[in-house]
């Protein structure tokens, strides 16, 4: 839409002297917020500019901007520098990952980690999305929606305290079972692989939970009912329709969830336990340990990213092959 | 800068306000006092009482703005990237990791002649031979801890926690935590060697030799080892939840647990342990160095305010007379029979480049195994 000032103008003149007398009645009539408005407005083209320019702005300096800066961290030999110490630049930080291989269980510990948690994640979250968009009414979704979102009004740290609480030696889940009296020890949840998925699977359910909500629900329920009509039973239905039509939820949102596993910090050190240590940890010990290790925790932080980047491509490309597939 | 005295009216009146049982002295004369502005200061939690903060804001007008930190690594670390033009005036370092901050030129030199209630603080930590680094006083020691043997006593007997062993032992496997880069160097104490590796540093290889051991120890223990952490707040999450019944922790946070009234004792083992000092030191470049200043000297003002410092802390206070205003069970919770303090000794500075370029990669091997 444009703005014509001359119809606006007009518009005013010939009945609302009350809005003149408002700031935005006065703003509207004044000279150079028509030309700014004709500037900016003057075509589609300006106009996308104009509305794309703060998204653009706030990747470049929030986003790619922080990345850039690790790069350039990563290949140099000193940093914060030192009084009287020369930066220069090296790789030297990349080669310290491939020379030594202490780094390499935590790295692909991480990586195995993240891509169990993704399916744990998407084999449950799949029935609840499932039962969101075909059994939930449509007026009563979003009401649904909005229980699911409730722990996300609250930060990482506060829902992994409460993990803590629900599997300690003291917690709920040890205090039922003995109260039920299945066990007389508590079981140790907690610091191991087990409370740390736990941790990691409730938080990026919803990462999961709304690519596949958004995808199901598209489907209309006249397919699944033809193929029932033609024989096939609940799991053959579910199998060769629901399945392949919602591949790209699936696929949007396992890459949603492993990104987000890989990066993981705070859950990890909170929940896990001796033999769980993430390739986060690595890194963060590179800027926590005093001295001049920052450019290693760079370079391996961009490692990490460059893995992630590299197995969510070729995760991606098998998914569009998987449906290419299942449509021809 | 203005002349601190003592108002026990002044104190009492604030006091009930804040409805703290902190004790603490009215700092400056109100009239000179109202200097304003800011002192910016990065430390541990509780290591500045509410109440004296609250009293030195009325009383001076300058706003304290704390900025909490829990470890020395990442305060060099900021403190590195800030500079020259940090925006902090007062950090807390540790004694043993002075030089790393000296040398980083990160660190001004402390003017005690600036400080009237510098001879509060006892001269065991004022005076000590880590306090003065190139002719100079680098910091005012207000704190001091050390890493003690911690043990829930409704499972642990204090005659097994006499020996750093039982925390390797089966009988406890699964039950037990520690900060491994701290076990390293009580891990060589364990077996014999200066954990400090001063006595190496003539010697890289047989540092080398000594470190790989105490990373194979702990390597080899791994399995029996319920967690590895960082905080105090950590230990004691894990020890009130009785995830685990034994750990290494600093005293302050056990002390912490024993003032509530948890049933926790704690010892310094017969192989022996190490101390360190805390202290509040002034930025190079500090952007409110006159405020530091009358930070240091009102917190430094009175041994009420250390003992409200160690009753928040539980780490020792270096004030003169400061245990006077502890209760029995405070007094308890922060002192040992002077057997068991005879197996302390402080770390030490001298050898850190040599020490942490071998544990540090030691301290990731022993993670990732």
């Amino acid at each position: 839409m444009t703005y014509d000032a001359s119809t606006r103008r007009d518009g005013q003149s010939a009945g609302s002297t009350a809005a003149d007398r408002t700031f935005w009645g006065r703003l509207s009539a004044w000279g150079p917020y028509h030309a700014l408005m004709r500037l900016t407005t003057a075509s589609p083209r300006r106009q996308f500019l104009i509305l794309a320019a703060f998204p653009i702005l706030w990747v470049l300096t929030q986003h790619l901007g922080p990345m850039l800066q690790m790069l350039r961290v990563s290949l140099t030999d000193a940093y914060p520098v030192a009084p009287g110490v020369e930066q220069s630049f090296t790789l030297d930080n990349y080669a310290r990952f491939f020379g030594d291989s202490i780094f390499w269980m935590p790295f692909f510990r991480t990586l195995t980690f993240a891509g169990v948690f993704t399916f744990c994640t998407l084999i449950i979250t799949y029935p609840v999305a499932y039962f969101l968009a075909r059994h939930v009414s449509r007026k009563n979704q979003m009401l649904f929606l909005l229980l699911l979102l409730i722990p996300f009004w609250v930060g990482e740290i506060v829902r992994t305290y409460a993990i803590m609480i629900l599997l300690g030696n003291t917690g709920a889940v040890n205090l039922a079972l003995k109260t039920l009296g299945l066990i007389d020890r508590p079981i140790p949840f907690m610091y191991t692989s087990f409370s740390m998925g736990v941790g990691i699977v409730y938080l990026t359910a919803l990462y999961m939970l709304l690519p596949l909500y958004s995808a199901l629900e598209k489907l209309p329920q006249s397919m699944n009912e033809a193929a029932a009509d033609l024989g096939a039973g609940a799991w053959t239905r579910f199998r060769r329709v629901s399945l392949p039509l919602t591949i790209e939820g699936i696929s949007s949102g396992c890459t949603l969830v492993f990104l987000i596993s890989t990066g993981f910090y705070a859950t990890p050190v909170l929940l896990g336990g001796p033999s769980t240590t993430v390739f986060a940890e690595t890194i963060a010990g590179f800027f926590h340990v005093a001295g001049d290790e920052w450019p290693t925790g760079a370079a391996f932080a961009t490692i990490m990213f460059l893995a992630a980047l590299i197995i969510t491509t070729v995760f991606q490309r098998l998914m569009k092959m998987l449906r290419k597939g299942e449509s021809a | 800068m203005a002349k601190l005295i003592y108002n026990r009216r002044r104190f009492l009146g604030t006091a009930a306000a804040t409805g703290a049982a902190l004790a603490s002295p009215a700092y400056l004369r109100r009239a000179a006092a109202q200097s304003g502005g800011e002192v910016n200061i990065w430390t541990y939690n509780n290591f500045v009482p509410e109440a004296f903060k609250e009293q030195f804001e009325a009383e001076t007008g300058i706003k304290i703005n704390i900025r909490l930190v829990d470890d020395q690594g990442k305060q060099f670390n900021l403190l590195a990237a800030e500079q020259p033009n940090p925006t902090v005036d007062i950090m807390t370092v540790a004694g043993h990791r002075f030089l790393q901050f000296i040398d980083s030129e990160l660190l001004a030199p402390l003017d005690t002649d600036r400080l009237s209630n510098w001879g509060n603080i006892n001269p065991t930590f004022s005076e000590s031979d880590w306090a003065t680094i190139n002719g100079h006083k680098w910091g005012a020691p207000i704190l001091s801890g050390m890493e003690v043997l911690s043990y829930n006593t409704d499972y642990v007997t204090q005659e097994e926690a006499m020996t750093w062993q039982t925390l390797f032992s089966e009988e406890y496997a699964n039950q037990t935590a520690y900060i491994i880069q701290d076990m390293m160097s009580i891990v060589m104490l364990m077996k014999g060697y200066d954990g400090n590796m001063v006595a190496y540093m003539d010697d890289p290889d047989k540092a080398a030799a000594i470190v790989e051991e105490a990373k194979n120890f702990l390597i080899e223990h791994k399995p029996l080892v319920r967690k590895y952490y960082d905080s105090g707040a950590e230990f004691q999450q894990m020890m009130i939840n009785q995830d685990i019944v034994l750990g290494h922790s600093w005293n302050g946070p056990a002390a912490a647990l024993i003032n509530d009234g948890f049933p926790l004792g704690m010892t310094i083992p017969n192989e022996g342990s190490y101390g360190f000092v805390y202290t509040y030191n002034i930025a190079n470049n500090a952007p409110n160095p006159d405020n530091a200043y009358t930070f240091l000297d009102a917190i430094l003002a009175s041994p009420e305010i250390g003992a409200a410092m160690t009753k928040a802390s539980g780490f020792i206070s270096t004030y003169k007379g400061a245990d006077q205003y502890l209760t029995e069970l405070e007094k308890k919770s922060t002192s040992f029979p002077e057997e068991q303090l005879a197996n302390l000794q402080f770390f030490r500075a001298e050898a850190n480049e040599l020490k942490y370029s071998l544990v540090d990669p030691a301290v990731e091997a022993i993670k990732a195994a």
